[in-house]
């Protein structure tokens, strides 16, 4: 599934770590390991189930002082399980208004690490359309009209 | 968190995909106009531009103004604001994630018992 410049607001985000593809792709599907690395930076704990497998759910559970009782919680399921170069899930949170947004981390092999690229399309997957972007350019208009 | 993913949102980026409707929005950046004068500058009829801006009503992007025969537009940028701090939002976000990521591995790492030294030990 390729994931094309999307109509709908759309972020990019990329570190390289010095770490080999399998070992940062598997830390995703490792409830464990999730729970580590979604630890909010002012919580105490994360909560992690994972059913790692296409169609499989997870759930995680950010615990910290200001959450309800059971915490932040954000759930998903696994559209796609490549490995190692490929993970998509849907991404459901309080702060997605509980409606499906769609995840797609890439993991590319480079010198002496991996590459990690995030995209997050605000849209379920089925709805992501295949035609140029708008939203950068959007963006960058809206960037002049605050200045 | 801004109500951004509402059931407007079809029609915002409907609205959005299309290269002359971003044309009409990066026109109506500089203030208020006339749909008659937006129809001047596109290679197409009056009644063409006047789709397009009906569509970018419809999804929220532009109010209109009645005054005589004239039709005023402007942008109203709310929408595409909110966009943008959901954006500003799931970007620091997961680059704390990733970052927290790198930070696990290498702490995993340092946690990992050295290996001995070996030792020769000679036998007569």
């Amino acid at each position: 599934m390729t994931l094309p410049d999307s109509s709908a607001p759309t972020l990019v985000v990329r570190r390289t770590i010095p770490f080999p593809r399998e070992r940062v792709f598997d830390a995703w599907l490792d409830p464990k390991r999730l729970a580590q690395f979604m630890r909010p930076a002012s919580g105490r704990q994360a909560i992690v189930e994972v059913d790692p497998k296409a169609g499989g759910k997870f759930r995680i559970a950010m615990l910290h002082p200001k959450s309800p009782p059971d915490g932040t919680v954000h759930t998903g399921e696994y559209l796609l399980i490549e490995r190692p170069s490929r993970l998509v899930f849907t991404w459901i949170s309080p702060s997605t208004e509980q409606r499906a947004t769609t995840v797609t981390v890439d993991f590319i092999e480079r010198p002496g690490g991996t590459e990690i690229v995030l995209t997050h399309v605000a849209l379920p997957p089925k709805q992501i359309e295949g035609h140029r972007a708008g939203w950068t350019e959007i963006l960058g208009l809206l960037e002049r009209l605050t200045l | 968190m801004p109500m951004i993913l509402d059931h407007r949102l079809d029609h915002i980026y409907a609205a959005i995909a299309d290269p002359t409707r971003r044309a009409i929005i990066d026109l109506l950046v500089r203030g208020e106009t006339t749909v008659g004068e937006l129809a001047g500058r596109f290679p197409m009829s009056f009644n063409g531009v006047s789709k397009h801006v009906k569509v970018l009503e419809r999804a929220g992007l532009l109010t209109r103004r009645v005054s005589g025969r004239e039709h005023w537009v402007a942008l109203r940028p709310a929408p595409l604001a909110d966009a943008a701090h959901w954006l500003d939002h799931y970007r620091a976000f997961w680059g704390t994630r990733l970052a927290a990521l790198e930070q696990m591995l290498i702490d995993e790492d340092a946690a990992k018992p050295r290996p001995r030294a070996r030792r020769t030990v000679r036998r007569k």
